[in-house]
């Protein structure tokens, strides 16, 4: 019997992806768990596996195109065996119409934790009714759930889960935006939704038409198209500089102590059990420390608001052979150093690889991004709308200073915080810096707190 | 087979020749003058008076069914009519000697009997016992209605039997059993008049049981089965001819119960089957007669009898009743008659000329006889004409009072919606159905079997937890034997047989030990006649008995599908409860025979109302369970699996108890105690389940609560639902074919029951949809430990690190069902 194959949302907030590569083509023998076909995200690239042998008897889109989440892609069965009637193209036009009117999905790498209420859409919602009446007493917030259970179902494990996870929200709010279906930013507790985020407005950042490249002459080039990740940075970026008033500061500290436990770190960790903790970890961990008291930088700016938030969910930049990726440390002002470290590392891996939710690609307070392993000594980091700060990390370089009248020489390390002038002015964001600054060249004291 | 009879060679193999003795044809010749030293004129006209009512009778029905009226009675009868007008003269013959001791059992077109008998009856019994009788039956429901200005009690007796009898048949609830047999399935025990039966020849084997029961408890009367001649055509009839005659009753049981059963296969021979023609076409016999020589040395004594003539059949009865009083039964009777109307009334007759019709009009039976009365000068045309008058004024009146809804109404089921539910089972406790000594050959404690499972480990288990060896251990086998035998020596009227149940001590042991406990008549072999098995004991619980049946394989349920289906289910329910039903059938499911002796049918009994369907595959409850089937009063298919008979127990501390206990029909029992996933099993895979169970609980971290359903008709679901309100998960598993399993049914039940809070839809397990194959091949067939796994894996909940082999995926579902595989 003939099996449609359609394109798999990777993370409830995912819309669409691009068929980077075909692997199969029709008339191919396709043998259980062969990839079909590779395909990206904004974010992340994956392969999509046959769950079912037979023959590859069709496809509907081609390399490039770019694919509606859960449209079927191609048709698997016997040879000679119908499929036209699984092309998207031929389902009835008033669903298509439908999903036109829907407010266009922001694409931004960055955003706060905006998605599609799940809950509306009940019929495409597959979820045991033992999950659903578990989710309904824990306020387990759906749009999370990893289903796990048979056929993408979300089974009784699944909730428990997004509970331990503290993925939940209110049972008011989960009502209003049932009813509503509108995009809601959680602000609550833990990322809760709560029913004053309902009121936030959408974030509803468009997309410019990309200007097309006409064809001068040259010399010798090559053309190629831009994979989906690098239209989003460039989207990400040139809106970041062209509606912000961003201002960069520069600061360094003595990196004396921070350097020293960190050697001490890497002599013990074995026998402590501890991560392999990096500069750049100890950098994060005093961020997030110090930037709850600075809720100006632990923000996102709307054009007539601000939500300040409480906890701290840490962007942090990766260079992936994709292109610039942000996971998120979600809750970093409540974890350990050690924590920071190991989640930090788990995220720059999976981005590496492609494999990382896309949901984790999102939901970002403030983010540190570091330029400094590759020498550079001072840079203007570019802010992440809606955020209100970024903090670029310089290289370390050797500076004296007057000790007891003595030329003493010390390691310095730079830092380089952008901020939104628009949400906060220099003297704040200085101060910040300078919290920072003390933090990290006490920084025995800070892990003492 | 019995060590005392020698199958000699010599005797075998010796050449001679087989002769057969004449079959007389119609050779009645008296004349009216002949006959007045048996019968007064009275007799004489009351004969004339009963095929009168009878011709009457079925006439009103014929023009309430072809024009809705009857003398002035607007009536519409959308039931069944299959009428006998031109019959009469056989079925008030056969009715004239019979005592309301003799049994009558009948077919679709049996109204004429019913009242023949009835009016036979109503002239022997003597009054104060007829009232008495009328009185009791039904509280005195249909007495009330008719009792009203009558003259005597036998005028009343006839007016009570013909309104019992019509409103039946309209399916009033005042009809003999409340309208709930009708037409077909009409009877009136105190008169003798057992079940009509609408599957043609099911009467065969029925009246064999009752006159089997006759037999075995001493009873005065004979049995007769009423059936056309197209029944012949049916193989349970031929089965019943032979059961009913069996050698062993002459060469092999007690001196005080030798000799064939007391029962006579008559056919009202009208020479046709619906429209097929029997002489000529159909059947091969030509004369039906011959066919009781083809069945016994004594040729069942069978003759011809016409049966145009009352006095003729007389005289038969009277010659064959005292050929079964010297127990030389059965005997066959092929009584010819005709019927003038067709089949039913929608018959158009064109299988059959009006020449043909009107030939034997004009020797009808009513006219021909009454112009002999009046030639012998014991009536005269006025007197005939009056009795006609009074008959027809009569059953206007009780026609007018069966139509009339505020005399006769149907039975509400909006007020009592549970009247025909609480008649599905009669549900009653009866240790034992008559009250006197049993017959046995030795003290209980002195059985050999008895004394060595006085040897055996009552529990499975020795005391360091290691299991007990087969050969010590009280096993499944063991409980059924103790059950049985402990109700055998409780319930005189309990017998039991089966294919190789005596001597052999059935093919699978149970019975070892029953050969020497038990006289020939409470314990015999059957012959290989499951229709005739599963029939007779169906006659034998009618007539008052209990009784024990096995089928060897579960696969022959097949040969005797009426017998269970129609006729075990129904008879208690049709009856409005008069009837009991305490049968139980034991039931043996194969393995490692193959296609044809390899399946567990189960769901096709569950799937029929009116059957108890119990699976025990423990001793503890395979003994409880055949305590509580044997004290009941139900009909009880008792399945057995042919792969746990040498099982101990393993679940019940402390073993089998010794004493008599119960395990409550319909009540399922939780085997192992988990968390996570509940399985629920019929029959032997709760053992397959335990070693799936056990492998998710070691390898996989997963608690499986395992529950057994012992029982699969009546079911009771609240463990069940408990258990997955827990669990939130459920899989169904037994060794019954995927396609159509009773645990389709359940899961469907426990999806409504429990949908809110299921984790994932209930999965079900059975057989594939093949035919069993060779033993070495059944692990691809029946469910598997590890296609349980692989079930919940791909079905209700992925376990990590887990490898299916088997594939339950929605796709796979969606091939196998379109190929019907």
């Amino acid at each position: 019997m003939a099996t449609p194959v359609i394109m798999p949302r990777q993370g409830q907030s995912v819309e669409s992806c691009i068929i980077t590569k075909w692997q199969k083509k029709p008339g191919d023998h396709v043998a259980l768990g062969d990839v079909l076909f590779t395909y990206e995200t904004d974010k992340a690239t994956f392969d999509e596996k046959a769950k079912v042998e037979g023959e590859l008897l069709g496809i509907f889109f081609e390399e490039g195109d770019d694919v509606e989440c859960l449209l079927n892609v191609c048709v698997i069965g016997n040879k000679g065996e119908s499929f036209e009637e699984f092309d998207p193209k031929n389902s009835a036009p008033a669903e298509k119409a439908e999903e036109t009117e829907k407010p266009v999905q922001t694409e931004t790498a960055a955003s706060p934790q905006t998605v599609s209420p799940q809950i509306t859409d009940n019929e495409h919602l597959k979820i045991s009714p033992r999950a659903k009446n578990l989710a309904g007493n824990t306020g387990a917030d759906l749009r999370f759930c990893t289903p796990t259970g048979p056929n993408g179902r979300i089974i009784e494990r699944d909730i428990r889960k997004l509970v331990s996870e503290g993925k939940t929200v209110s049972p008011a709010a989960a009502k209003e935006y049932a009813a509503g279906g509108k995009d809601v930013v959680g602000t609550g507790i833990g990322g809760m939704i709560s029913t004053s985020d309902l009121s936030a407005p959408a974030e509803d950042a468009k997309a410019a038409p990309a200007p097309s490249v006409t064809a001068v002459n040259f010399g010798e080039c090559e053309e190629v198209k831009l994979p989906n990740i690098r239209k989003v940075i460039a989207r990400q970026m040139h809106a970041s500089l062209s509606e912000m008033a961003q201002l960069t500061l520069n600061s360094s500290f003595d990196a004396t102590e921070i350097l020293a436990y960190r050697a001490k770190v890497k002599e013990g960790r074995e026998k402590l059990g501890l991560a392999n903790i990096t500069l750049n970890d100890i950098i994060l961990f005093a961020v997030s420390r110090v930037l709850p008291n600075h809720k100006d930088l632990n923000a996102n700016f709307y054009e007539d608001k601000i939500v300040y938030y409480k906890h701290v969910n840490l962007g942090v930049a990766v260079d992936t052979p994709r292109g610039l990726m942000v996971p998120t440390v979600f809750g970093a002002d409540t974890l350990s150093l050690s924590e920071i470290s190991s989640a930090s590392k788990k995220l720059q891996d999976e981005a590496k690889s492609g494999t990382v939710n896309p949901d984790l690609l999102r939901g970002g307070t403030f983010t540190v991004t570091n330029l400094g392993s590759l020498g550079v000594e001072s840079f203007t980091p570019v802010i992440n709308p809606p955020q209100t700060g970024i903090l670029g990390v310089d290289n370390i370089t050797t500076r004296v200073k007057l000790v007891n009248g003595e030329v003493k020489p010390y390691q310095a390390m730079g830092l380089s915080l952008t901020f939104d002038h628009r949400a906060l002015d220099g003297a704040p964001a200085a101060k910040f810096l300078s919290d920072l600054v003390s933090a990290l060249e006490n920084f025995s004291l800070l892990l003492a707190k | 087979m019995p060590k005392s009879q020698f199958i000699n060679p010599d005797e075998i193999r010796k050449s001679g020749v087989l002769s057969f003795q004449d079959i007389q044809l119609n050779q009645y010749n008296k004349s009216i003058r002949d006959e007045k030293e048996n019968f007064s004129d009275k007799d004489l006209m009351r004969i004339y008076r009963d095929m009168a009512y009878i011709r009457e009778f079925e006439t009103m029905l014929y023009l309430i069914k072809t024009t809705s009226e009857y003398n002035g009675v607007a009536y519409n009868n959308p039931g069944p009519a299959h009428l006998s007008m031109g019959q009469e003269a056989s079925a008030v013959g056969q009715a004239y000697l019979l005592g309301i001791d003799d049994f009558i059992f009948g077919s679709h077109r049996s109204h004429g009997e019913i009242l023949a008998k009835g009016l036979s009856a109503i002239e022997k019994i003597d009054d104060t016992q007829l009232y008495d009788i009328m009185k009791n039956f039904l509280g005195g429901k249909i007495l009330k209605i008719v009792e009203k200005g009558q003259k005597s009690v036998k005028d009343l007796a006839i007016d009570f039997l013909i309104y019992g009898a019509l409103a039946e048949i309209f399916a009033r609830d005042t009809g003999f059993h409340e309208g709930l047999g009708g037409s077909m399935h009409c009877f009136f025990l105190p008169f003798g008049i057992y079940p009509n039966n609408a599957i043609v020849g099911g009467s065969a084997t029925i009246a064999t049981g009752a006159a089997l029961f006759k037999k075995v408890n001493k009873k005065n009367g004979i049995c007769i089965s009423n059936i056309g001649d197209g029944a012949m055509g049916r193989g349970p009839v031929w089965e019943a001819m032979n059961f009913a005659a069996m050698d062993q009753y002459t060469q092999l049981w007690e001196e005080a119960y030798k000799g064939g059963l007391p029962v006579i296969f008559n056919f009202f021979n009208n020479s046709y089957g619906m429209g097929g023609q029997t002489y000529g076409e159909t059947m091969a016999y030509g004369i039906l007669a011959r066919v009781g020589a083809g069945v016994t040395p004594s040729q069942m004594y069978s003759e011809r009898v016409d049966g145009y003539n009352p006095l003729a059949v007389i005289d038969a009865m009277r010659r064959k009743i005292d050929i079964i009083k010297e127990n030389k039964g059965p005997v066959l009777l092929d009584t010819v008659t005709y019927r003038i109307a067709g089949h039913s009334p929608s018959d158009s007759s064109s299988y059959r000329t009006q020449e043909e019709i009107q030939a034997w009009e004009e020797q009808d039976v009513l006219k021909s006889y009454s112009a002999k009365l009046i030639e012998a000068n014991v009536g005269s045309e006025d007197v005939f004409e009056a009795i006609r008058e009074e008959v027809k004024s009569r059953i206007t009146k009780i026609c007018a009072m069966a139509v009339d809804e505020s005399i006769s109404p149907r039975m509400d089921l909006f007020k009592t919606p549970d009247a025909i539910e609480k008649l599905m089972f009669s549900n009653e406790k009866i240790e034992k159905m008559e009250d006197r000594p049993v017959e046995v050959n030795m003290p209980m404690s002195e059985n050999p079997r008895v004394q060595a499972i006085a040897k055996k480990e009552r529990y499975g288990f020795d005391a360091e937890g290691k299991l007990v060896s087969k050969n010590k251990v009280f096993q499944l086998r063991d409980g059924l034997f103790e059950a049985i035998i402990d109700k055998f020596y409780k319930d005189p009227t309990l017998i039991t047989y089966g294919e190789d149940v005596r001597d052999w001590g059935g093919a699978y042991a149970v019975y070892r030990g029953l050969t020497e406990a038990l006289p020939y008549h409470r314990l015999f072999n059957a012959p290989i006649s499951e229709s005739a098995i599963i029939g007779t004991a169906v006659g034998y619980a009618m007539a008052g008995g209990r009784a024990i049946v096995e089928l060897m394989y579960c696969d022959f349920i097949g040969c005797a599908g009426d017998e269970i289906f129609n006729q075990l289910a129904k008879w208690q329910a049709m009856s409005a409860g008069l009837l009991k039903m305490p049968v139980v059938v034991r039931v043996s499911v194969g393995s490692k025979y193959g296609a044809q002796h390899s399946q567990d049918w189960t769901s096709l009994c569950a799937a029929i109302p009116g059957l108890k369907c119990v699976f025990p595959v423990t001793p503890y409850d395979a003994k409880g369970l055949m305590n509580a089937a044997l004290a009941g009063t139900d009909p009880v298919i008792f399945f057995e699996s042919q792969r746990v008979y040498d099982v101990g127990e393993q679940f019940h501390e402390g073993g089998v108890p010794e004493g008599y206990y119960e395990v409550e029909i319909g009540e399922p029992d939780i085997k192992k105690q988990g968390s996570d996933i509940t399985i629920l099993t019929v029959g032997s895979t709760l053992y397959t389940a335990l070693k799936a169970a056990k492998e998710l609980e070691e390898k996989y971290n997963i608690s499986a609560e395992v529950i057994d359903a012992r029982t699969i008709v009546p079911f009771n679901y609240d463990k069940v639902i408990e258990s997955v309100k827990k669990t939130g998960k459920i899989l169904l598993a037994s060794d019954a074919v995927d396609r159509g399993s009773v645990l389709k049914t359940m899961a469907a039940n426990i999806s409504e029951l429990a949908f809110d809070y299921l984790d994932a839809p209930p999965v079900v397990l059975g057989s594939r949809n093949w035919i069993t194959p060779a033993f070495e091949l059944e692990k691809h067939f029946f469910p598997q430990p590890d296609w349980i796994i692989d079930a919940i894996h791909e079905r209700i909940m992925p376990i990590e690190g887990y490898v299916p082999t088997r594939n339950f995926t929605d796709g796979e579902r969606i091939r196998r069902e379109k190929l019907g595989v």
